[in-house]
């Protein structure tokens, strides 16, 4: 890269929503408060599998609540995420259903002037529900004469027949693994198993909709896009786009759980729509857990390789427990398969994978998207051939990793570029050597209750889903910058901010670009109207691909404002040249080696408009044409209580290659939580089900529901975190994605640690206790402590 | 749901003498709260106690320890006299559930809800505390007899804890606290454990044991203690104290953890305890 000083890109800064965010000030969804708003409660199935023969809401209209049932709502079947492309998308969804396929899932709601009335009006609504046979394993639901949970789902436009609970399959070869396997010196085969965690993002899902006079509706709701929450509701409820408005709001958290339109926004809408009245409508934590879950995955291995540890020959089969909906089971498979392709280099490779429904909580994307599943599986066997091979885990790693000038899959097989900046070799290497891996790795064992063990794992995410082809997954954003007349700078864009500080980073960008002073750039509020397509905050995008997007648009404004400079400072614009001027808090554009040829971006823009030029603006979209790979690597310390089976983290270190760091403390910051929910996956998070009643066994309630506490986490200062040096040449001021690449490989460093400590293999997380004190009880020797008694 | 908050403890038994089955007392409100939200309980009146500062507080005489009703768990925590005279439940106070609810949550609270995992209740059975129940008459309760089951006292609908009594221990005696949970914070105890011994050298003179989350009710384990008392205490007879204590308790699985694993863990605690107090 250029030795370019930056002033923005790369430096620490205070959030432009900090202060709004730690003073309450900031408005989400549930914030929203409208004139004349009702409050909305759902009813929600108890059964995990019913038909209903009739609902009676008339006790609760007695109340003065506005009731809905499925025959108050469009009869039709929708998919509830619309990323990908029309043609490859499932659905399978009504806004209110007939026949609950699980338990929580809604079958009526209401609307009244408080969340007390409207609570007692639900309480009132009399449904007799004839009960289905359920079921809850994914292996039985395939079984021939299982439950079936849809007869039919639609297909793009087609209505195809489901068989065996089967939602979606899919089947990718590369090369011919037959003549692979014959060619592998060594083969090895295991099966790993990943539990079904619950996003547990901090805002619950809401919507607010208020219906229009002139036919539309405005909506405010817990959503990663805005652009695809309108388009749906508009199909839906068969408005005209330019009468559906979605604002955009401080989202919560999501973790992937808001990639879709929500379930319950387009219920709030429907009774919107019949109260002609605003409606608000807020889930209970309780709801919000019967409402998603992330993919949990049986995933089966087999991995051919030559001695000296060239890998020929691989083969994956994954089944994945989709529950009640089919939310993007499809796109999951492929990019599963492509996660799997993109660690390492696999000359014959054959991929199946199934997606089943069961009784259950749908699941949809959680961050990672197949990716922490896939790296569990791939970075645990990596560790057990190394081992067999006697090779070091790391030596194995470099052998055989996908790295610079190979193919990437960034969203299955229909998403590929080219990697053109790879830092995977220098956090191997620098980590290894920071964290004394050769001397801890193969450190003396011990037969003592404690047991000390290290492991690593490496692992990556994609940059967004762009790539020369358009694919299956649709990728582009687009913004609008305009220059202020004086100097400062909007920005208006679709883009959602998750949490991270996205739109922090992209603020960034606008300010580098220009040489404003970053508090000089402000991020616009926006809605559907007022900005153009951005597809998703999704698939670790928001910086390469929406900042990508952004830094095209502001290109265009500055080569306006040049084109301005030049009229006002009487030289060609390729001439100018621009720097921050702190002090005056103004960009500076200038010529270089010209005394008096100076003048701020406001004096532009004022004269400009003085002049009646024009307002400096410009608007565009942008598809990056490549999907390059955030490269992580985790080193990981535990310790092993072989009386209790409680697995201890005393140590991480964390090395990223996300490009140019944007960002550095929010950077650190998705590295830190990365680490968190990497560890709860693989150590605590899960949600099981009672098979009599189909109900979560925590019911929903966030107590039982366990994830990791600060207190379980290594000290803050045993916890290092270091990025490479790398410069992604596609990608804004070459910055690449973090947010799901800081999650994947926890989980197998995790594994291989506890096996570095104990010799205990786990393929199944989470490895709980009991799990461990299983295994240990089977196959270790403890030497039992003396229990001598002193004076 | 009626709402009333009476001045003083007089008149909050008299509204409790009132309404009977029909009310909730809250103090804290950390159990009530969440009890209210899942419907486990339906009170028509909730009588709260919670500002009735005069039931704070944490007093020595000579011989005892009082612990006034409403104290918070983040007070036990944090008392210079606890810490001295009673460290076992100011290492139990200092991990149950986190800050948040340790700033609420109070002693008779926690001791009026009977949970089996009760974390106060088992360094409390250890040291062998009085609870003071005051209803038409004050009366004392040793703790090993006020819990009779799962969420289940010998408090009556017009009763309430006004306070704890601790006996102060021999300043000789050696104490350890172990609480194993899902997480090192906001986590019910999977098993809990607290000893009290007194020692000469290795002879053991007194033995008081207690237990959370093994058995119907927070539980002395008085087998073992038996076991331990008058004894020289050997390498041995530490290990049949481990083995018996699986057949004095009774745990139950649970979503926390199995009965296997309980017991399994009762036993491993008690040796840790034990390591604890014998070095
Ligand atoms: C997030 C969370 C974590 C928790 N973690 C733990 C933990 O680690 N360990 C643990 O043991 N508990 C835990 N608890 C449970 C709870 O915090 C404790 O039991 C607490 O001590 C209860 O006290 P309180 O004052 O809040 O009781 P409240 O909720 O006010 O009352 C509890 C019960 O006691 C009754 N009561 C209250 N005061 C009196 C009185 N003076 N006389 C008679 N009856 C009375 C009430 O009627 C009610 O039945 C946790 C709770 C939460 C919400």
């Amino acid at each position: 890269m250029d030795d370019q000083q930056y002033h923005a890109i790369g430096k620490t800064s205070i959030r432009k929503d900090g202060i709004a965010k730690v003073t309450g000030q900031e408005i989400y969804t549930t914030d929203v408060v409208l004139p004349r708003m009702l409050h909305a409660r759902v009813l929600r199935s108890p059964f995990p599998h019913a038909t209903i023969k009739t609902i009676d809401t008339r006790e609760a209209e007695k109340l003065g609540a506005i009731c809905i049932t499925p025959r108050d709502v469009p009869d039709l079947r929708y998919a509830e995420r619309i990323v990908t492309i029309p043609s490859k998308t499932f659905k399978d969804r009504q806004v209110l259903t007939n026949t609950p396929r699980h338990v929580g899932e809604a079958i009526a709601a209401v609307a009244a002037e408080t969340e007390d009335l409207a609570e007692q009006a639900l309480s009132l609504v009399r449904v007799e529900y004839e009960r289905l046979p359920a079921v809850f394993d994914p292996f039985e639901a395939m079984k021939e004469g299982s439950p079936l949970l849809h007869r039919t789902i639609l297909f793009g436009q087609d209505e195809i027949q489901v068989k065996n609970n089967i939602a979606a399959s899919r089947e990718i070869v590369e090369g011919d693994i037959e003549k692979g396997f014959k060619e592998a010196e060594i083969i090895f085969e295991e099966t790993f198993e990943t539990g079904r965690v619950y996003h547990a993002q901090m805002e619950p899902k809401s919507v607010v909709c208020q219906p229009e006079a002139d036919g539309g509706i405005t909506v405010w709701t817990t959503t990663q896009t805005i652009h695809n929450v309108r388009q749906l509701l508009g199909e839906i409820f068969k408005i005209p786009l330019s009468r559906v408005n979605v604002k955009k709001v401080a989202l919560g958290g999501s973790f992937g759980s808001s990639i879709q339109m929500n379930s319950v926004v387009p219920i709030g809408v429907a009774l919107a729509l019949k109260a002609r009245r605003p409606v608000k409508l807020v889930s209970s934590r309780e709801e919000d857990m019967h409402d998603h879950c992330k993919y949990p995955s049986w995933i089966q291995l087999k991995l051919g390789g030559k001695r000296d540890g060239t890998f020929v020959a691989g083969h994956m089969k994954v089944i994945i427990d989709i529950g009640a909906h089919n939310t993007q089971a499809y796109p999951l498979l492929g990019c599963m398969a492509g996660w799997w392709v993109s660690l390492y280099k696999l000359p014959h490779l054959k991929f199946e994978g199934q997606a089943v429904y069961t009784n259950k909580v749908p699941a949809c994307a959680m961050q990672g998207f197949g990716n922490p599943q896939v790296t569990f599986a791939v970075e645990s066997m990596m560790d057990m051939m190394a081992e067999k091979l006697e090779i070091d885990p790391i030596d194995l790693r470099l052998k055989n990793y996908v790295g610079l000038g190979e193919t990437f899959w960034g969203q299955g097989p229909t998403v590929k570029s080219i990697i053109r900046s790879c830092g995977v070799e220098e956090m191997l290497r620098k980590g290894a050597e920071l964290v004394g891996w050769k001397d801890k790795f193969k450190r003396e064992k011990t037969e003592g209750v404690i047991r000390r063990g290290i492991g690593m794992a490496r692992g990556f995410h994609t940059s967004g889903a762009g790539a020369p082809m358009a694919g299956e997954v649709i990728d582009y954003s687009g913004s609008i910058v305009k220059i202020n007349e004086d100097g400062s700078v909007d920005f208006l864009t679709a883009l959602m901010d998750l949490g991270g500080g996205t739109l922090d980073a992209l603020a960034k960008i606008v300010a580098e670009e220009l040489k404003v002073p970053l508090d000089k750039v402000g991020i616009s509020p926006v809605d559907t109207r007022t900005t153009v397509y951005d597809v998703c905050t999704h698939a670790t995008r928001g910086i390469y691909c929406g900042g990508g997007a952004l830094h095209k648009v502001t290109g265009q404004a500055k080569t306006k404002l040049l084109e301005f400079a030049s009229r006002i400072l009487q030289v060609p614009p390729h001439s100018l040249k621009m720097e921050v001027d702190e002090e005056a808090g103004q960009g500076m554009v200038y010529v270089d080696g010209v005394q008096g040829r100076r003048i701020s971006v406001g004096e532009v823009a004022k004269t400009a408009q003085i002049n009646d030029w024009g307002t400096i603006a410009a608007v565009d979209s942008l598809r990056q044409v490549s999907c390059p790979p955030c490269f992580m690597a985790y080193f990981i310390e535990v310790e092993v209580n072989m009386e209790t089976g409680v697995i201890k983290p005393t140590k991480a270190l964390a090395y990223a290659d996300v490009g140019q760091v944007v960002n550095p403390d929010l950077a650190r910051g998705q590295l830190f939580g990365g680490l968190y929910r990497g560890l709860g996956y693989a150590l605590l998070e899960d949600t099981q089900y009672d098979e009599e009643s189909g109900e979560l066994t925590s019911g929903g309630w966030i107590t039982d529901f366990k994830m990791l506490t600060a207190n379980d986490l290594p000290e803050m200062d045993n916890i290092e975190v270091h990025f490479t040096d790398t410069y992604e040449p596609t990608g804004p001021f070459g910055a690449k994605g973090i947010g799901e690449a800081a999650l994947n490989p926890v989980a197998a460093a995790l594994a291989n640690a506890v096996y570095n400590a104990i010799g205990v293999r786990f393929t199944e997380i989470p490895i709980t206790p009991e799990k461990v004190l299983k295994k240990i009880n089977d196959h270790c020797k403890i030497n039992s402590e003396k229990l001598t008694v002193k004076n | 749901m009626e709402y009333l908050r009476p001045q003083n403890l007089k008149n909050a038994l008299h509204l409790m003498k009132q309404w009977k089955k029909k009310a909730t007392l809250i103090a804290g409100g950390t159990n009530v709260i969440p009890d209210l939200r899942a419907r486990a309980v339906r009170p028509e009146v909730l009588i709260d106690i919670s500002h009735l500062k005069s039931l704070a507080y944490i007093k020595e005489d000579k011989r005892k320890i009082h612990i006034g009703a409403l104290t918070t768990v983040s007070e036990l925590a944090s008392s210079k006299i606890i810490e001295k005279w009673a460290p076992l439940l100011s290492h139990a106070a200092n991990q149950l559930g986190n800050p948040l609810v340790r700033n609420r949550a109070t002693i008779a609270g926690n001791l009026a809800d009977g949970s089996p995992a009760a974390d106060t209740a088992v360094p409390l059975l250890a040291l062998e505390a009085i609870v003071v129940i005051q209803g038409g008459k004050e009366k004392q309760v040793p703790i090993h007899q006020f819990f009779v089951g799962p969420n289940q006292t010998v408090l009556k609908r017009d009763e309430m804890i006004k306070e704890v009594i601790i006996p102060k221990f021999n300043p000789n005696a050696k104490t350890a606290y172990f609480k194993l949970g899902l997480r090192n914070s906001m986590a019910v105890s999977v098993v809990s454990i607290a000893v009290l011994m007194e020692m000469e050298k290795t002879f053991c003179k007194k033995a008081r044991i207690g237990y959370g989350a093994v058995a119907p009710k927070p539980i002395r384990a008085y087998r073992v203690e038996e076991m331990l008392e008058n004894k020289e205490l050997t390498e041995r007879l530490l290990r049949a104290c481990c083995e018996t204590i699986g057949k004095e308790i009774s745990p139950i699985s649970d979503i926390r953890a199995s009965k296997e694993y309980r017991t399994e863990m009762a036993s491993v605690l008690l040796k840790r305890v034990m390591k604890r107090v014998t070095q």
